[in-house]
């Protein structure tokens, strides 16, 4: 089948590709190539002026450094049992900009083409990335040029069950709608499909330890797992549960310490006033034991009687938080469900959440992470370890 | 009781004798329908509302309006409905659900008309609709549009329609009304887009000329589908007069949730709240008043919301309050200016929040 690709808008590489990519050999797990394109392309990333203001280009950049790469590689123990599996169409998510960019890496060390649908949403961040990528690939890496395509096209089920058709891996990073749109897509009968769907996340803080502890730093690190994104990252807290002994102090300042860096700089729209303020009201109509209880706009609370995941259905970025005072760990049991994804930790031991999760055979609760680092970037995301996932282990006999 | 308020004509009070009414009305609803509507009595419950507290109207909680297109809002006994109004949503959204007894529906009407009449009089005069017959074939279930045609119909003496069920020019139609009603004072009533798409830009195209000088046209439903074509306010008024010779311009601002309280245009230009109705200003950083001449969130109060949870909404609008008491035209009461639909927020929005299903 041929397509109109007058519809599709190329980033990086062009139709030709696309069309020939059934023909492009695979690459091992971890080539030389490949390593070698992304630590230019780490290179390239800091070199251009543009990149300064995005902190997530610059998180990017660092993470595809050589010693960064050689560092992943390294945890690896079956590199040459492993190449890559073909053509691997990513769907990216409009929440996060970078977020296609791992995505892509993670499958081009894998050995695959990538292929990446970006969201219609523009972003600065994936424009600087794709012309560093474009500039590389014309000049010192001509070679992999077969090996990267970055689109754009309208809402087009067309086109992307063409592309799905001659696919090998589909990711798709999106909300339940858009994977169910394009999971009614079929797939090669040899494919493999990876998605990452809307998930919740949450903060978990030891108010006794939260209070020995540098507020203003803590606040800049939570202010990047939630502002910085609008709160609307899968990783950004949404819950913020509280133990030990001093909740009411250690939560004063918490609150505090954060409101200083939004007033100062996060900008926020009037319409997302009422957001927040409806999602709250929409919450307590629906179910008992909320009560908001922040008085400004820039940061809403509403305090949880119980703690239940049900009131993610009423979840909204641009800084909405509900928070729960436990009084043991185990009570953050209930929300651990299918949908929660990462938990952000301070002061609270992660062997005592992991064994909690081991313990209860829970179905949520993908990540640990320490409160501040939700934004971390890594090649083991919701539950997959994305580089071997979309590899071909070859079995022989050594 | 809203009987209280019949005593007075609608711009007759200043801002203390108002606020004495209404507040103890507004009171009155919050805990009517606290009782009535479980959900109503969460969101009270959620703000944390201490009716003592309240001394006056802006102290009442401001409901989401929002709300009424997700939640079946109503505090009477379903079979008290006596009609559901819903907005006149565009296609794809969610439109809000209103539903009246016939107590609410009557005082809808009867307010829509005491707020009329103190601009073109208490005389029922013929009214020119510039809309199809069909906006109310259903009378159980309409739009807001519906609502204002019914509304005003009531008040009139007699009223046709000038579009036919496709939404073209019915010229014979408007031929005979004007041969009829042309020479005395009369109502064209439609919204604003529809009164320029297909009223104004039809009567372009034909030869014949249309006098409606002695009409009053009264338009509402909001400018931003002309703003998105460029007409601007005034440009709209000069094409009109020139092309129908109507030189009496009523515009108004009023929503689905509020039905009947509009806030009308005076002869300055500034729309008014009657003494049935206010308008708060809330500033988006923390819903605090914001003083006269500083823009903000609109907040809608009104006394007839009977048999829903609507008396105290926070609007997705934003609006300046000009003046109290002391517009030129010598109404009383606030008056104000919209300054349309708040932006949606360029924000990183995962495709499924809460907040987009309704956007």
């Amino acid at each position: 089948m041929q397509i109109n690709s007058d519809k599709i808008e190329f980033l990086v590489g062009n139709a030709e590709v696309l069309e020939k990519s059934a023909e492009t050999p695979v690459l091992p797990m971890f080539s030389e190539q490949m390593k070698s394109f992304l630590s230019d392309l780490s290179r390239e990333l800091f070199a251009d002026p543009r990149s300064k203001g995005y902190k997530d280009v610059l998180s990017y950049a660092y993470w595809i450094r050589s010693s960064s790469l050689q560092q992943a590689e390294s945890r690896h123990n079956d590199v040459d049992m492993r190449l890559g599996r073909g053509l691997a169409l990513h769907i990216a998510p409009s929440n996060v900009p970078v977020n296609f960019a791992v995505s892509m890496t993670s499958s081009a060390l894998a050995g695959n083409i990538s292929v990446v649908r970006l969201s219609s949403k523009q972003f600065v961040q994936a424009d600087i990335i794709c012309s560093a990528m474009e500039r590389l690939l014309t000049s010192s890496h001509t070679a992999l040029r077969t090996y990267f395509c970055i689109i754009r096209y309208p809402h087009d089920p067309e086109i992307t069950g063409w592309l799905s058709s001659m696919c090998d891996i589909r990711i798709i990073w999106g909300g339940d709608r858009t994977i169910n749109e394009v999971r009614a897509l079929p797939l090669p009968t040899r494919a493999i499909e990876m998605t990452f769907a809307d998930r919740f996340s949450a903060a978990v803080i030891n108010s006794d330890e939260y209070l020995v502890q540098d507020s203003k730093k803590v606040a800049e690190g939570f202010y990047t797992d939630t502002y910085y994104t609008d709160q609307n990252a899968c990783s950004s807290p949404r819950f913020v549960i509280w133990t030990g002994n001093s909740v009411p102090e250690a939560r004063e300042r918490f609150w505090e310490a954060l409101a200083e860096l939004v007033d100062r700089d996060y900008d926020m729209q009037p319409l997302q006033a009422v957001d927040k303020y409806t999602a709250v009201c929409a919450a307590g109509m629906s179910m008992d034991g909320i009560k908001l209880i922040s008085s400004g706009n820039r940061i809403v609370r509403a305090e949880l009687e119980r703690l239940t995941p049900d009131v993610m259905k009423f979840k909204t970025g641009g800084g909405l938080f509900f928070e729960y005072t436990a009084s043991s760990l185990e009570e953050i049991v209930p929300i651990l469900t299918k949908q929660c994804q990462t938990l952000s930790l301070l002061g609270i031991s992660v062997k005592d959440v992991k064994e909690l999760v081991f313990r209860n055979g829970v179905r949520g609760c993908d990540r640990i992470v320490p409160l501040g680092q939700t934004m971390g970037l890594e090649f083991i995301w919701d539950g997959f370890r994305m580089i071997e996932t979309m590899t071909r282990y070859m079995y022989y006999d050594k | 009781m809203i009987d209280d308020f019949y005593a007075y004509s609608p711009y007759e009070l200043d801002a203390a004798a108002k606020s004495r009414l209404l507040t103890g009305e507004l009171k009155r609803l919050t805990a009517f329908h606290r009782e009535h509507s479980p959900e109503y009595a969460g969101f009270l419950r959620t703000v944390g509302y201490d009716e003592d507290k309240v001394e006056k109207a802006s102290d009442i909680p401001f409901f989401p309006v929002r709300m009424f297109k997700e939640f079946d809002l109503i505090s009477i006994d379903r079979s008290e409905v006596f009609k559901t109004l819903t907005s006149s949503g565009t296609t794809g959204q969610s439109v809000s659900k209103i539903f009246l007894d016939k107590q609410t529906a009557l005082s809808q009407q009867k307010v829509m008309a005491r707020i009329l009449g103190d601009f073109w009089g208490k005389k029922r005069i013929p009214l020119l609709v510039i809309d199809t017959p069909a906006v109310l074939r259903d009378r159980k279930m309409f739009t807001a549009r519906g609502a204002a045609v019914l509304g005003l119909s009531v008040i009139a003496r007699d009223t046709v329609y000038v579009l036919n069920d496709d939404m073209s020019l019915n010229t014979d139609r408007l031929r005979e009304f004007l041969e009829k009603y042309g020479s005395q004072p009369f109502t064209v009533f439609g919204f604003t887009f529809m009164v320029w798409q297909h009223f104004y830009k039809e009567l372009l195209k034909t030869d014949e000329r249309f006098d409606l000088s002695q009409a009053f046209l009264m338009t509402g439903g909001g400018w931003k589908k002309l703003v998105d074509s460029a007409v601007s306010h005034s440009e709209f008024k000069r094409c009109i007069t020139e092309t129908t010779g109507i030189t009496h311009f009523l515009d108004h601002y009023g929503m689905a949730e509020q039905t009947g309280c509009i806030y009308a245009e005076c002869e300055c230009g500034h729309l008014h709240a009657s003494i049935y109705s206010d308008v708060f200003i809330r500033d988006p950083e923390d819903f605090s008043l914001c003083p006269n001449g500083t823009k903000g969130i609109i907040q809608v109060v009104s006394a007839l919301p009977g048999s829903y949870p609507g008396h105290s909404l926070l609007t997705e609008d934003e609006g300046i309050i000009l003046g109290e008491d002391d517009c030129p035209c010598g109404r009383k009461g606030k008056y104000i200016e919209i300054l349309g639909r708040m932006k949606s927020a360029e924000i990183r929005g995962c495709s499924d929040t809460y907040a987009d299903k309704f956007r």
